[in-house]
């Protein structure tokens, strides 16, 4: 090599600049797909169709979309659908994920039979669930028929809070058990793996001490496994602001307009109403949102690694 | 060694009770899927039934009875729809668009974006693993941003791209374009995930192996990354599940009826059998079936990457 030094020095220079050219393909596709559009969307959320070309309007797009009557009543319906979605996922993830724990024979097969629904796609579960209550022919809907309620036709009843949509409507409610019947099995994952990194000594040393079981999950369980829980409670409602499968397969926004999600709105306003600018600034306000709860996901899981 | 009879009792007792709840849940969970499955093999007349049965199995005497259940495979025959041909092997063709194009259209997007996304996240996460470069963190920390925007979002500029390259691009394809795009979508936790996987792995191995003379690039393909499949495995099982059951994008950016993948085929299918709900049935389930059975042999892998992945992001 010292007879070489050129051919030497050829060799760590390609050494040095491998991460370089391992990682450029993959920020290539970012920059493309990821990268390019974010700040178009900014662009496109100051612009307006005229003609054939965009017209720069500032910030009107924002104004008539917050003026707009569909915007505070989809913002409505996401935070009845992110609260029931969430509260239900969370809670019944939590007590399924105790009672695996307890890992009695044939956990193994339960698993696997729990977690058919989250390798099913949202929008066929969504048809799935749509084939029990279709009007007329739908398994449920004839019990359902005998106390008033078709769940995919009937409007929300009148609000009580001026316009804020509650009580929500029935088709609102069976999406929000839709969504969670498929969010379900990953949540319960996620809970139970952080369970089983409680150590046995620690509750079992609290049993000896008279805990009784409600006073161990209150004071025991549940503060061992917050930090996940936060995890999982940004995840659910990352996926549930972002998720619009299932809205298209099980209501497609309807009756009327009793299940327009943010993301559902953004769809019609961009690819029904062919108002792009609009939905341009819709979809930065989505996505500022998104950002500020990641922001607080990576807080709560460097915290979680500063503690261990 | 006498532990006390009741003690015992009361353990055999819990156990029973939790294998009692836990099969409610499994009921639960299964009941929709079991409720399509008996729709899909159920006659129109049945269908339309007023009030609606669950089996149709009734008599006019009885209301359930084995031997009179009329079982139908018409929904799949009009999913699926045969056709006579003496050319082929089993002497019939399958002619439904969901099993000529739709599906295989599926498979090959699915498969390619799996290949290509571990592919590139193998090789970014194994340099961002072992490397420390100037903008290390900031390129890490910029990949998690990214999976901060909403997917619905991207689409708005996305589908503009796919407008100005059909107009002006004379080799464009709608699924080339498409593949491209599930690579973006996939790729930035994809990164997370297998430089997780390498940070596992010892340094040492690869550092023995450039001592004996090996090039840095030997060292990766021939010590790590035989030690990283099984991560990058999980990887490809990620995406391939990911970019079957993906409707949006495809249904945004895919024009020709030719290319379209099986979800957006099923949501056509919506559209045109508002009443028959065995031939949606079918059709869920045909499409669905080979994802479960997929998931049913790779579990344990399956479980590994998507926590990996919650944790991380």
């Amino acid at each position: 090599m010292q007879k070489n030094p050129s051919s030497f020095m050829k060799r760590f220079e390609i050494r040095k600049s491998l991460p370089f050219w391992l990682i450029l393909p993959t920020i290539i596709v970012i920059l493309i797909v990821q990268v390019y559009p974010a700040f178009y969307t900014m662009w496109l959320s100051l612009q307006e169709r005229k003609g054939a070309s965009w017209e720069y309007v500032g910030f009107e797009n924002f104004e008539r979309l917050v003026n707009a009557g569909l915007f505070p009543e989809s913002i409505g319906h996401t935070v009845i659908f992110l609260i029931g979605y969430v509260v239900l996922t969370l809670s019944l993830g939590f007590m399924i994920a105790q009672l695996l724990k307890r890992n009695v024979p044939l956990t193994g097969l339960y698993v696997t039979i729990l977690f058919i629904p989250w390798i099913i796609a949202d929008i066929i579960a969504g048809l799935v669930f749509r084939l029990l209550v279709t009007p007329d022919y739908g398994l449920f809907s004839g019990i359902l028929a005998e106390r008033g309620i078709s769940v995919l036709t009937d409007t929300r009843p009148t609000p009580l809070f001026g316009s804020f949509p509650f009580p929500p409507s029935p088709a609102m409610i069976y999406l929000i058990l839709a969504a969670t019947w498929r969010a379900l099995p990953f949540i319960t994952l996620l809970i139970l793996a952080s369970l089983q990194t409680i150590p046995h000594e620690v509750i079992e040393s609290a049993r000896i001490d008279g805990a009784n079981g409600l006073q161990i999950t209150n004071h025991i369980t549940i503060p061992l496994i917050l930090p996940t829980m936060v995890v999982a409670l940004f995840n659910l409602i990352l996926g549930g602001m972002n998720g619009v499968g299932m809205v298209f397969s099980l209501t497609g926004g309807g009756p009327g307009t009793a299940t327009y999600v943010l993301s559902y709105f953004l769809y019609v306003l961009g690819w029904g109403q062919l108002r792009f600018g609009r939905a341009a600034a819709l979809a930065l306000m989505i996505a500022i949102v998104n950002w500020i709860l990641i922001y607080l996901v990576l807080r709560v899981t460097r915290l979680q690694e500063r503690e261990r | 060694m006498s532990v006390p009879k009741s003690y015992l009792n009361r353990r055999a007792w819990e156990t029973r009770l939790v294998n009692f709840a836990l099969i409610v849940v499994c009921l639960f969970a299964v009941f929709p899927i079991f409720t399509t499955i008996t729709i899909s093999f159920k006659q129109q007349t049945d269908i339309t039934r007023k009030p609606p049965i669950f089996f149709p199995c009734d008599t006019p005497e009885k209301s359930f009875e084995w031997s009179a259940c009329r079982w139908a495979v018409e929904g799949y025959q009009r999913v699926i729809a045969p056709k006579p041909d003496e050319n082929t092997l089993l002497g019939f063709k399958l002619t439904g668009n969901l099993i000529k194009t739709y599906i295989p259209n599926t498979i090959m997007y699915a498969f390619s974006s799996a290949i290509g996304v571990s592919l590139l996240a193998s090789l970014s996460g194994f340099a961002f693993s072992r490397y420390r470069f100037k903008g290390h963190d900031a390129l890490m920390t910029g990949i998690y941003a990214v999976t901060g925007i909403p997917l619905i979002t991207n689409m708005l500029a996305l589908y503009q791209m796919g407008i100005t390259f059909r107009k002006n691009l004379p080799f464009y394809d709608d699924r080339l374009f498409l593949i491209f795009v599930y690579f973006g979508f996939f790729l930035p936790i994809s990164v997370w995930i297998t430089k997780g996987f390498f940070d596992a792995i010892p340094r040492e191995l690869e550092e023995s192996a450039l001592i004996e003379g090996c090039s840095p690039l030997g060292a990766m393909f021939r010590i790590t990354m035989p030690l990283a499949a099984p991560g990058l495995v999980s990887i490809f099982l990620m995406t391939f599940v990911n970019v079957w059951n993906e409707f949006i994008v495809a249904y945004l950016l895919v024009t020709k009826n030719d290319y379209k993948p099986a979800m957006f085929g099923l949501y056509d299918f919506l559209s045109q059998n508002i009443i028959n709900l065995q031939v949606l049935a079918a059709a869920c389930l045909i499409i669905a079936a080979p994802i479960i059975i997929l998931f049913l042999f790779t579990r344990k892998t399956f479980f590994r990457a998507m926590v990996e992945g919650a944790v991380k992001g």
